[in-house]
């Protein structure tokens, strides 16, 4: 299991079941194989930053999910049979898949911002008093 | 003796300085920062970005470039 991060562009012209199905669909692919999804956005409709399929704007779909490789080839067969999605990129993110640790090192990360966050203000405060000395 | 006296002022890598701004190829609105009108990237001597940050940046500006969050080249003007 491997965590990967998926961003597809879908056709603007759709409705929302269109692309909700389009998204159930990928999302079975996953889980089918023993993946996870840990988060689904859908940005919306954005315009894109030049045409695609003679399209100028693309409604965006983001996925950070745990898979197999399999899956994901899988998934991006489909992609590419699919001619309502104009594109599509999955990045690697990790080369394993453990929830608890990506949790642990969410964690760790809003704690070093906090912390860093709290030192900018103690050092204001230091500032300000020396020049009151 | 030197006629001229070129002063450099030190440049700082602002990724260093601001450790609370990641580079992130989704993030567009921190890569744009990083990108003349034409949507070439700008050299890290212009800036003074770090080598490892330029690298991540670069990275990322290709990675939006394939999904079409950024340009590849120039703002697109459309078909007339």
């Amino acid at each position: 299991m491997r965590r990967y991060e998926t961003i597809s562009i879908i056709k603007p012209a759709l409705g929302d079941e269109e692309i909700g199905a389009i998204n159930q669909r990928s999302i079975s692919i996953i889980e089918g194989d023993g993946g996870t999804i840990l988060n689904t956005d859908k940005w919306g409709l954005k315009t894109l930053a030049y045409p695609i399929k003679k399209e100028q704007q693309g409604y965006y779909v983001y996925m950070d999910f745990g898979a197999t490789p399999a899956a994901v080839t899988e998934m991006e067969r489909q992609f590419k049979i699919d001619d309502r999605i104009l594109k599509f990129m999955t990045v690697k993110l990790d080369d394993v898949f453990d929830p608890a640790a990506i949790q642990a090192q969410a964690d760790a990360k809003a704690k070093a911002a906090e912390a860093r966050a709290q030192k900018r203000r103690d050092d204001d405060n230091d500032s300000d008093n020396d020049s009151e000395d | 003796m030197k006629k001229k006296k070129i002063f450099h002022r030190r440049k700082v890598c602002r990724f260093c300085v601001d450790q609370d701004m990641v580079i992130d190829y989704k993030d567009v609105r921190v890569l744009k920062g990083s990108l003349t009108e034409r949507g070439k990237i700008i050299p890290r001597r212009i800036y003074g970005t770090c080598a490892k940050h330029q690298r991540q940046l670069t990275d990322a500006i290709k990675r939006a470039r394939q999904i079409a969050l950024l340009p590849y080249a120039g703002p697109y003007i459309g078909p007339y």
